[in-house]
């Protein structure tokens, strides 16, 4: 089977004297049809710097993204142009991606201009109506105003239909609901698993926030300091997580169910958290001092992300990086 | 036993060149002592400027328009918080009142150190040098920071610990009510289980009152024990935590409640259209234009804010006596 995109022992470092490691040896793939995959993981996990990687503004330290299996920093003007079409990003700030003195709809313009995607003005404008509809924009309340004018949500879904003006077959989305309200987020997700179902796009969906990726379903990616520590089918992996920190941060998701409340208080356990600087030395598991369950192999080596070994789960879908299941 | 804080018809707006805009209009709510309150709403729906002007801290142009805000404290004392002259405000706020504003982790000062920043506002409202850095431990002590933090530089303390120095000093005092605004919004949600815990730990043991202003539905449900939804500068419901979320009766936090994308696999819907920005909160009832239950009244009567039993509250036509006898 071949993959859409192919990340390969990917690696980030930051920095001189002190060497931070944004991303250190990430892989995975998204398939060829169409996926949702969620990259989740705190702030300074090292996602948003994996998406800047794959979008080729950021050169990484190690490491390949191979895109329909050509490497996307060895590409030709030509390839670069079929990239930059196919791959398109939603980033956080639905506010300050607009240029607040042209019209919003100058997003949408450009893009049928610079890729020739109209005849002429009549079809722009149609094309244009399509895909505000297609995000469920009413053109009238989006055409020929201003970006202030609209609301966080409109703004975002107005990327969104810029996006869809492409046909993509991969959005790399950053954070692309943190800014918007809580009851808009359902309808913006609702639009990618649109997106996904009906014009075949997939979407590498990066977020901190667990209980929008456990919406959108499809896989899930677990990052803690720049590693994959766990990654399998979202639901199974919100379900019966394997990792250590996998449990500790899915357990922490706060569920919008008075009846289903945190159990056991972290507030003074063995997982306060570590301030940065402490951690030293990355030949070991990154997650040792929080882990409830650290051995001493956990100071020696670092575990590698491999198939999950374990009696209690039958899903063949799953790969943990901990040595209590190797 | 009467409530802590008694707000009745608080309005605040913001002055222009010729009118007021009305951000929050008539609030009345009670809050009772020890509970944990949270108000929650859109972006925008007047919740940040509620908790300002319950602080009396609004400044230009945000001002306050009418409304009275009794607090009664445990040792017989009642103030008239609109009433009191801004030096008495001083003394009462920090001590008896508390505030975390948004983003306050991000307000320390990078060039002093913790002690220097916690004990500095202690000292202010009349404790020694030792006393003061005596009640910064413990307050430390209360969100699981040690002592040693005091000599660190803000830039040294990663986000989750910044928020809890700021929470330690917020507490230090042992304040009757705390109000925090967007806690641990920018924070990942383990670090945000863990403040949320902490600060439920020193409501239990300081028996303190907080007030918690978030968007997050899953905050208010895992720690908050009523909830007051507000909506265009208007409380639509309160009630206690297991109603709101069981049952909403406002057809807005019946919006809110279903438009919380859960796992499960089946689609949510948001709610519909956009909340009203104070320039132009429509007439009758503010969420008429995106309610689904809309009847003619809601479009020219302005729905009060009316017991349905149980301690509930909901300003909802579709609730109000004759409505409900016609239905």
């Amino acid at each position: 089977m071949r993959d859409l995109l192919v990340v390969e022992n990917l690696q980030q470092v930051f920095g001189g004297r002190t060497r931070t490691y944004a991303v250190d040896g990430v892989s995975f793939r998204i398939p060829e049809e169409p996926a949702i995959v969620s990259l989740v993981g705190e702030s300074g996990s090292g996602k948003s710097t994996i998406a800047r990687i794959i979008l080729g503004l950021l050169q990484p330290t190690a490491g390949r993204v191979l895109y329909e299996g050509t490497d996307i920093f060895t590409r030709d003007r030509k390839w670069n142009r079929k990239f930059r079409g196919e791959v398109q990003a939603v980033f956080q700030d639905p506010y300050s991606v607009y240029n607040p003195v042209y019209k919003a709809e100058r997003v949408l313009k450009l893009v049928i201009r610079k890729f020739g995607l109209a005849k002429s003005k009549a079809e722009a404008q149609a094309l244009m109506e399509e895909a505000l509809r297609a995000v469920d924009l009413r053109p009238e309340e989006v055409l020929g105003r201003h970006p202030h004018q609209l609301s966080g949500g409109q703004r975002q879904r107005l990327m969104l239909a810029r996006v869809y003006l492409m046909r993509p077959r991969l959005i790399i989305a950053d954070e692309p609901v943190s800014m918007i309200d809580a009851g808009m987020r359902a309808s913006f997700l609702n639009i990618l698993l649109d997106f996904q179902e009906r014009h075949g796009i997939s979407t590498l969906f990066i977020t901190h926030d667990l209980s929008t990726a456990m919406y959108l379903g499809g896989q899930i990616i677990v990052l803690y300091q720049g590693r994959i520590m766990e990654r399998g089918q979202t639901r199974g992996v919100m379900k019966d997580p394997q990792h250590p920190y996998a449990q500790l941060l899915i357990s922490s998701i706060p569920t919008p169910d008075p009846r289903k409340r945190w159990e056991e208080d972290l507030s003074a356990g063995p997982l306060a958290e570590v301030g940065p600087g402490i951690s030293s030395g990355r030949d070991r598991c990154l997650f040792a001092e929080r882990c409830p369950a650290v051995m001493d192999r956990c100071w020696g080596a670092r575990p590698l992300l491999q198939a999950a070994n374990s009696n209690a789960m039958s899903e063949a879908d799953r790969d943990v990086a901990c040595y209590l299941y190797q | 036993m009467p409530a802590l804080l008694e707000i009745r018809g608080l309005s605040a707006g913001l002055q222009g060149r010729r009118s007021i805009t009305q951000v929050v209009s008539s609030v009345d709510l009670d809050v009772q002592r020890g509970e944990i309150l949270g108000v929650v709403g859109e972006s925008g729906c007047g919740k940040s400027t509620l908790a300002t002007a319950i602080m009396r801290l609004l400044v230009p142009p945000q001002v306050l328009q009418s409304g009275s805000m009794t607090l009664r404290l445990k040792d017989g004392n009642t103030y008239e918080l609109l009433e009191l002259p801004e030096t008495d405000l001083r003394q009462l706020r920090w001590r008896h009142l508390s505030y975390i504003p948004q983003g306050s982790m991000n307000s320390l000062n990078p060039v002093l150190r913790i002690e220097r920043q916690m004990t500095d506002t202690l000292i202010q409202h009349g404790l020694s040098r030792e006393e003061a850095l005596k009640r910064s431990i413990a307050a430390l002590e209360m969100v699981n920071l040690e002592p040693r933090l005091l000599d660190s530089y803000p830039h040294e303390l990663s986000g989750g610990m910044r928020q809890r120095v700021i929470i330690a000093a917020a507490v230090s005092m042992r304040p009757a009510l705390i109000v925090a605004d967007e806690l641990t919004t920018a924070l990942d949600v383990v670090t945000q289980r863990q403040l949320l815990q902490e600060l439920a730990g020193i409501r239990d043991e300081l028996g303190a009152t907080i007030l918690i202003i978030t968007h997050d539905m899953g905050v208010v449900a895992q720690i908050a024990d009523r909830v007051a939804v507000m909506y265009a500068g208007k409380i639509a419901e309160l009630g206690t935590v297991n109603d709101i979320f069981e049952s909403p009766l406002h057809p807005y936090s019946q919006g809110l409640i279903g438009a919380i994308p859960r796992a499960g696999g089946h689609r949510v819907e948001g709610l519909p259209g956009e909340a009203p920005s104070p320039w132009n909160y429509p007439a009758g009832c503010r969420f008429h234009t995106r309610c689904p239950h809309v009847i003619d009244r809601c479009r020219a009567q302005t729905p009060a804010l009316l017991p349905q039993g149980d301690g509930r509250w909901a300003a909802c036509h579709l609730y109000e006596p004759e409505v409900l006898s016609n239905a």
